[in-house]
């Protein structure tokens, strides 16, 4: 296996650099790509991200707090393009991961005919979950793809393991994505074909699950392959996109609903409850904010985890990391402090002053809020006594 | 408590959790990087080291241990340390790249940036450190702290504050110690 991951040039295929994952310096495993546009593995994009707050791309340091879903358009591509290499990494990250006990989301590769039946299946009955019989075999969230695209998908299967246009189109238009940006579910578009909503969410139409975080950028090493690789068809599309553009503003492409998601509303680390360590399972909040609910039925090493948010909307699908959740599964609410009282309890014992030098030099609002004693109280009443926690801050006090 | 804590905040947080909920403990999102990832990719920058290094640096592992690496990085022309040979050490924590690595001057050097037991302060060493970063930008890193001081970030205020007031008598200071310790 060593040898296999250093001398990558004993490989037949020659990878570009665009094509290596900027932190594990391999080739890219089932990527991710960040609402930057940076594009990094599943694994790594996870590892890098902080637990406690916001957290940055590796490339650009753009914040964001939503770990984004797998991008399967980019996967597909990946593994037709440089099969042997995949394979290595597929078996490398396997192995890892058979160590850690911790799963990423199985992409069915090869039997893309029975995926899309799989999902049409599921489409005709109308439930969230895929069915719990196929152990293991989870596609990740909101991969539910129009009929049109996988007859689309099929046909082209037969004609052998090129890249085809119909592989990269865009969920939209349903042509070859110009300019491609990726949702936070992993789900493609043209730039152009995204409306930009003022101070709204964009939700995708495939799965219709938001986009959190803002306007997402250009996908350039997508966007860059494509190029390349479609080079007639890529000059075509951007013609057409430019007498779009200058055709009419009006026009309102059928594309990215522009809904807005008023439910959602803005929460902030300061004044809403965190709940370090925890994601969200569904629209891959990290650490969640606010409300936390936890599966009892869940028994993963990940466990199974929902913002309000996602408890409170349709998503209860399997999780990010291949947890095998149903919608019958059962849930315990969990609520928490915000790190300002909870600041407040750890220091408060100790030294008033220095605490009120803490919050003001981490929280532009200076005062405490009124609630502090309900949500004390709450934190009590959830977790363990709060005199026995308090002593362990003060030990991890004095340690530091 | 999977994971350590990462600073202070971070320990006073994590400290937070509850005790009482085995199951609230085990089930975080909180992952640790496996030993052989960061092997893996300590071997890959070797390898990208070896064919491209950098110029006026050199970096390996010391023995057998991938995880200490031994630098040097030759005093760039132009400054006073023009000439000297300076030995680094170099840790890799266990969950590389997600954490930077800890870099030692082993040579004694006249520097604001560096104090006498060879910590050196270095943003991209602390909390600036991105996992996209590797061994070879940090050598550059290092480098340019060589041509370009920092002394409004001093780790020996003593020397930051001559270097603002009287660069010549610095820099003959810093010739001084080149000739001494790193030739």
């Amino acid at each position: 296996m060593d040898d296999n991951q250093i001398s990558l040039g004993d490989e037949q295929e020659e990878i570009p650099d665009s094509f290596i994952c900027c932190v594990c310096l391999d080739l890219l495993y089932k990527p991710i790509v960040l609402s930057c546009g940076h594009v990094s593995c599943f694994w790594c994009v996870h590892r890098s991200m902080s637990s406690l707050g916001q957290s940055q791309c590796p490339l650009c340091r753009h914040e964001y707090n939503h770990f984004p879903t797998i991008c399967q358009m980019f996967y597909f591509l990946l593994l037709k393009k440089y099969p042997v290499a995949y394979k290595r990494r597929e078996l490398q990250i396997l192995e890892e991961e058979k160590r850690s006990g911790c799963f990423s989301p199985q992409l069915d590769a090869h039997g893309c005919r029975s995926q899309a039946s799989q999902e049409l299946h599921i489409q005709n009955n109308g439930t969230a979950g895929p069915k719990q019989t196929h152990g293991g075999d989870y596609e990740g969230i909101g991969n539910v793809t129009d009929g049109e695209k996988n007859s689309l998908l099929n046909t082209d299967r037969g004609s052998g393991d090129r890249i085809s246009v119909a592989d990269v189109i865009c969920a939209a238009c349903k042509q070859l994505s110009f300019h491609p940006v990726v949702l936070n579910c992993g789900h493609v578009y043209c730039e152009s074909c995204i409306v930009k909503p003022d101070e709204q969410m964009h939700r995708c139409n495939v799965c219709q699950s938001s986009h959190p975080s803002g306007f997402p950028k250009v996908c350039l090493v997508l966007g860059h392959f494509l190029e390349e690789q479609f080079p007639k068809e890529y000059a075509l599309r951007r013609d057409a996109v430019r007498l779009k553009q200058a055709d009419s503003r009006h026009e309102n492409p059928n594309a990215c609903a522009t809904k807005a998601d008023t439910q959602r509303k803005k929460l902030s680390p300061w004044s809403d409850p965190v709940h370090i360590r925890f994601g969200c399972d569904s629209c891959g909040m990290f650490p969640i904010i606010g409300d936390r609910y936890n599966c009892l039925d869940c028994f993963e090493k990940k466990g199974f985890d929902l913002c309000s948010h996602c408890y409170n909307t349709n998503s209860k699908l399997p999780g990010r990391f291949n947890q095998q959740h149903t919608p019958e599964h059962r849930f315990k609410l969990v609520r928490k402090d915000s790190i300002r009282n909870q600041l407040k309890l750890v220091i408060g014992d100790i030294d008033d002053i220095s605490l009120a030098l803490i919050i003001a030099s981490i929280s532009s609002e200076g005062t405490i809020s009124p609630d502090a004693q309900e949500n004390a109280e709450n934190r009590s009443a959830v977790h363990a006594p709060s005199t026995s926690s308090g002593d362990e801050q003060d030990e991890s006090l004095t340690s530091d | 408590m999977t994971k350590p804590a990462a600073g202070s905040l971070a320990g006073m947080l994590t400290m937070t959790k509850p005790s009482a909920g085995s199951l609230a403990s085990r089930s975080t999102w909180v992952s640790t990087t496996s030993v052989s990832s960061s092997g893996k990719r300590i071997q890959r920058e070797m390898v990208e080291l070896n064919l491209d290094p950098p110029p006026g640096c050199c970096a390996g592992p010391k023995g057998d241990n991938l995880y200490n690496w031994v630098a040097t990085i030759i005093g760039p022309p132009g400054t006073p340390y023009q000439g000297g040979i300076y030995f680094l050490d170099i840790t890799f924590p266990y969950d590389y790249p997600f954490q930077p690595p800890k870099v030692v001057f082993k040579t004694r050097i006249y520097h604001c940036n560096v104090d006498s037991a060879g910590n050196v302060s270095l943003e991209i060493l602390k909390d600036s450190w991105s996992p996209a970063l590797t061994i070879t930008k940090v050598l550059q890193a290092l480098q340019s702290i060589f041509t370009k001081p920092d002394p409004y970030n001093p780790l020996v205020p003593g020397i930051a504050h001559l270097y603002l007031q009287d660069e010549a008598k610095h820099a003959e200071l810093a010739a001084e110690w080149t000739l001494r310790f790193a030739k």
